[in-house]
Protein backbone atom coordinates (compact mmCIF):
# COMPACT_ATOMS: atom_id res chain seq x y z
CA UNK A 1 0.00 0.00 0.00
CA UNK A 2 1.31 3.39 -1.01
CA UNK A 3 0.06 6.90 -0.54
CA UNK A 4 -1.42 8.65 -3.53
CA UNK A 5 -3.26 11.78 -4.51
CA UNK A 6 -5.56 11.85 -7.53
CA UNK A 7 -6.73 15.10 -9.05
CA UNK A 8 -9.57 14.85 -11.52
CA UNK A 9 -11.05 17.52 -13.79
CA UNK A 10 -14.65 16.88 -14.85
CA UNK A 11 -16.57 18.53 -17.69
CA UNK A 12 -18.32 21.73 -16.61
CA UNK A 13 -21.52 20.90 -18.53
CA UNK A 14 -22.75 18.31 -16.01
CA UNK A 15 -25.43 19.06 -13.42
CA UNK A 16 -24.68 18.73 -9.72
CA UNK A 17 -26.27 15.26 -9.49
CA UNK A 18 -24.47 14.02 -12.58
CA UNK A 19 -21.18 15.30 -11.21
CA UNK A 20 -21.77 13.54 -7.89
CA UNK A 21 -22.70 10.35 -9.75
CA UNK A 22 -19.45 10.51 -11.70
CA UNK A 23 -17.42 11.10 -8.55
CA UNK A 24 -19.14 8.20 -6.82
CA UNK A 25 -18.40 6.07 -9.87
CA UNK A 26 -14.71 6.98 -9.52
CA UNK A 27 -14.85 6.28 -5.81
CA UNK A 28 -16.26 2.83 -6.48
CA UNK A 29 -13.54 2.10 -9.01
CA UNK A 30 -10.90 3.07 -6.46
CA UNK A 31 -12.43 0.99 -3.70
CA UNK A 32 -12.94 -1.99 -6.00
CA UNK A 33 -9.21 -1.93 -6.74
CA UNK A 34 -8.31 -2.05 -3.07
CA UNK A 35 -7.85 1.64 -2.39
CA UNK A 36 -8.72 3.18 0.97
CA UNK A 37 -9.88 6.76 0.51
CA UNK A 38 -8.66 8.99 3.31
CA UNK A 39 -10.04 12.33 2.20
CA UNK A 40 -11.83 14.09 -0.63
CA UNK A 41 -11.42 17.74 -1.52
CA UNK A 42 -13.84 19.44 -3.88
CA UNK A 43 -12.26 22.55 -5.31
CA UNK A 44 -15.38 23.48 -7.29
CA UNK A 45 -15.62 24.80 -10.83
CA UNK A 46 -12.69 26.95 -11.81
CA UNK A 47 -11.38 28.53 -14.95
CA UNK A 48 -8.89 26.44 -16.88
CA UNK A 49 -5.60 28.06 -17.77
CA UNK A 50 -6.11 26.96 -21.36
CA UNK A 51 -8.87 25.31 -23.36
CA UNK A 52 -9.29 21.56 -23.03
CA UNK A 53 -11.65 20.01 -25.59
CA UNK A 54 -13.09 23.52 -26.17
CA UNK A 55 -14.00 23.85 -22.49
CA UNK A 56 -13.09 27.04 -20.66
CA UNK A 57 -13.95 25.75 -17.20
CA UNK A 58 -13.69 22.49 -15.29
CA UNK A 59 -14.68 21.18 -11.89
CA UNK A 60 -11.73 20.00 -9.82
CA UNK A 61 -11.79 17.24 -7.22
CA UNK A 62 -8.88 15.72 -5.31
CA UNK A 63 -8.81 12.28 -3.69
CA UNK A 64 -6.25 11.31 -1.07
CA UNK A 65 -5.94 7.54 -0.70
CA UNK A 66 -3.69 4.57 -0.09
CA UNK A 67 -3.66 1.79 -2.65
CA UNK A 68 -1.61 -1.15 -3.89
CA UNK A 69 0.64 -0.20 -6.80
CA UNK A 70 -1.17 -2.37 -9.34
CA UNK A 71 -4.44 -0.50 -8.77
CA UNK A 72 -3.22 2.76 -10.29
CA UNK A 73 -2.81 1.43 -13.83
CA UNK A 74 -6.32 -0.03 -13.79
CA UNK A 75 -7.90 3.13 -12.36
CA UNK A 76 -6.13 5.32 -14.92
CA UNK A 77 -7.25 3.04 -17.74
CA UNK A 78 -10.89 3.46 -16.65
CA UNK A 79 -10.50 7.23 -16.26
CA UNK A 80 -9.18 7.47 -19.82
CA UNK A 81 -12.22 5.60 -21.12
CA UNK A 82 -14.72 7.82 -19.30
CA UNK A 83 -15.52 10.86 -21.44
CA UNK A 84 -16.59 13.15 -18.61
CA UNK A 85 -13.10 13.23 -17.12
CA UNK A 86 -11.06 15.70 -19.14
CA UNK A 87 -7.86 15.69 -17.08
CA UNK A 88 -6.37 13.67 -14.24
CA UNK A 89 -3.14 13.61 -12.28
CA UNK A 90 -1.94 10.89 -9.94
CA UNK A 91 0.88 11.78 -7.58
CA UNK A 92 2.78 9.26 -5.48
CA UNK A 93 3.97 10.30 -2.00
CA UNK A 94 7.09 8.40 -0.99
CA UNK A 95 9.63 10.02 1.28
CA UNK A 96 8.96 11.32 4.77
CA UNK A 97 8.54 14.97 3.88
CA UNK A 98 6.00 14.15 1.19
CA UNK A 99 4.12 11.83 3.52
CA UNK A 100 4.02 14.51 6.17
CA UNK A 101 2.35 16.80 3.63
CA UNK A 102 -0.12 14.03 2.73
CA UNK A 103 -1.04 13.49 6.37
CA UNK A 104 -1.40 17.21 6.92
CA UNK A 105 -3.78 17.53 3.99
CA UNK A 106 -5.87 14.57 5.10
CA UNK A 107 -6.06 15.93 8.63
CA UNK A 108 -7.10 19.34 7.38
CA UNK A 109 -9.80 17.94 5.12
CA UNK A 110 -11.27 15.44 7.56
CA UNK A 111 -11.51 18.18 10.16
CA UNK A 112 -13.41 20.42 7.76
CA UNK A 113 -15.76 17.88 6.23
CA UNK A 114 -16.56 15.79 9.30
CA UNK A 115 -16.29 17.46 12.68
CA UNK A 116 -18.00 14.29 13.93
CA UNK A 117 -14.97 12.46 15.49
CA UNK A 118 -14.06 15.55 17.49
CA UNK A 119 -17.67 16.12 18.46
CA UNK A 120 -18.08 12.51 19.56
CA UNK A 121 -15.12 12.77 21.92
CA UNK A 122 -16.31 16.03 23.45
CA UNK A 123 -19.95 15.15 24.34
CA UNK A 124 -18.80 12.11 26.34
CA UNK A 125 -16.90 14.34 28.72
CA UNK A 126 -19.69 16.91 28.68
CA UNK A 127 -22.44 14.38 29.33
CA UNK A 128 -20.61 13.15 32.41
CA UNK A 129 -20.35 16.66 33.74
CA UNK A 130 -23.98 17.38 33.00
CA UNK A 131 -25.10 14.18 34.68
CA UNK A 132 -23.13 15.12 37.77
CA UNK A 133 -24.72 18.56 37.66
CA UNK A 134 -28.14 16.99 37.43
CA UNK A 135 -27.44 14.83 40.42
CA UNK A 136 -26.37 17.89 42.37
CA UNK A 137 -29.52 19.75 41.39
CA UNK A 138 -31.76 16.83 42.29
CA UNK A 139 -30.09 16.53 45.67
CA UNK A 140 -30.49 20.21 46.28
CA UNK B 1 38.39 47.47 -0.22
CA UNK B 2 35.32 45.79 -1.51
CA UNK B 3 32.57 48.02 -2.79
CA UNK B 4 29.33 48.24 -0.89
CA UNK B 5 26.68 45.86 -2.16
CA UNK B 6 24.05 47.80 -4.09
CA UNK B 7 21.32 45.15 -4.05
CA UNK B 8 20.00 42.94 -1.30
CA UNK B 9 21.55 39.50 -1.26
CA UNK B 10 19.44 36.86 -2.96
CA UNK B 11 18.12 34.07 -0.82
CA UNK B 12 15.72 31.18 -1.17
CA UNK B 13 12.23 32.36 -0.30
CA UNK B 14 11.05 28.76 0.05
CA UNK B 15 13.73 28.03 2.65
CA UNK B 16 12.67 31.12 4.55
CA UNK B 17 9.04 29.95 4.54
CA UNK B 18 10.22 26.43 5.47
CA UNK B 19 8.35 24.78 2.61
CA UNK B 20 8.68 21.01 2.81
CA UNK B 21 6.61 20.08 -0.19
CA UNK B 22 5.54 22.33 -3.06
CA UNK B 23 1.92 21.62 -3.89
CA UNK B 24 1.18 21.89 -7.61
CA UNK B 25 -2.46 22.85 -6.97
CA UNK B 26 -1.45 26.07 -5.23
CA UNK B 27 -0.64 28.58 -7.96
CA UNK B 28 0.30 31.26 -5.41
CA UNK B 29 3.42 29.40 -4.25
CA UNK B 30 4.54 28.78 -7.82
CA UNK B 31 3.99 32.37 -9.00
CA UNK B 32 7.26 33.48 -7.42
CA UNK B 33 9.29 31.20 -9.71
CA UNK B 34 7.42 32.09 -12.90
CA UNK B 35 8.11 34.93 -15.32
CA UNK B 36 5.44 37.29 -16.70
CA UNK B 37 4.87 34.85 -19.53
CA UNK B 38 4.71 31.91 -17.19
CA UNK B 39 8.14 30.56 -18.04
CA UNK B 40 10.12 28.91 -15.25
CA UNK B 41 12.60 31.46 -13.89
CA UNK B 42 16.23 30.36 -13.56
CA UNK B 43 17.78 29.98 -10.15
CA UNK B 44 20.25 32.81 -10.76
CA UNK B 45 17.37 35.28 -10.97
CA UNK B 46 15.08 34.04 -8.21
CA UNK B 47 17.76 32.98 -5.75
CA UNK B 48 16.08 29.67 -5.03
CA UNK B 49 18.23 26.91 -3.60
CA UNK B 50 18.76 23.82 -5.71
CA UNK B 51 16.60 21.57 -3.59
CA UNK B 52 13.59 23.88 -3.74
CA UNK B 53 14.13 24.75 -7.40
CA UNK B 54 13.82 21.07 -8.30
CA UNK B 55 10.64 20.74 -6.25
CA UNK B 56 9.18 23.87 -7.84
CA UNK B 57 10.07 22.70 -11.36
CA UNK B 58 8.21 19.45 -10.86
CA UNK B 59 5.23 21.22 -9.33
CA UNK B 60 5.06 23.73 -12.19
CA UNK B 61 5.10 20.97 -14.78
CA UNK B 62 2.30 19.17 -12.98
CA UNK B 63 0.31 22.38 -12.62
CA UNK B 64 0.63 23.00 -16.36
CA UNK B 65 -0.62 19.52 -17.21
CA UNK B 66 -3.72 20.00 -15.05
CA UNK B 67 -4.49 23.49 -16.40
CA UNK B 68 -3.85 25.23 -13.09
CA UNK B 69 -1.17 27.35 -14.79
CA UNK B 70 -0.92 28.10 -18.54
CA UNK B 71 1.93 26.63 -20.56
CA UNK B 72 2.55 29.96 -22.32
CA UNK B 73 0.98 33.36 -22.72
CA UNK B 74 1.53 34.57 -26.27
CA UNK B 75 0.42 37.72 -28.08
CA UNK B 76 -2.09 35.77 -30.13
CA UNK B 77 -3.95 34.76 -27.02
CA UNK B 78 -4.00 38.28 -25.65
CA UNK B 79 -5.32 39.79 -28.90
CA UNK B 80 -7.90 37.08 -29.64
CA UNK B 81 -10.18 37.82 -26.72
CA UNK B 82 -10.97 41.53 -27.29
CA UNK B 83 -11.40 40.87 -31.02
CA UNK B 84 -14.12 38.32 -30.35
CA UNK B 85 -15.84 40.77 -28.05
CA UNK B 86 -15.79 43.41 -30.81
CA UNK B 87 -17.40 41.06 -33.29
CA UNK B 88 -20.29 40.34 -30.97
Amino acid sequence: MRHYELLIVVKPTLTVEELQAKLNFLKEILEKNGAVIAAKQEMGTRKLAYQIDKFERGSYTVFYFTAPTAAIAEVERLIRITEEFIRFMTVKFENQKELRFWNKQVEKLTKKSEPAPVAVAAPVAESKETSEDEIVTTEA
Amino acid sequence: MAEKRKFARKYCKYCEAKVEYVDYKDAKILRHSLSERYKIMPRRLTGNCKRHQEMVELAIKRARATAVIPYIIDTRKVVAVPFEQLQQ
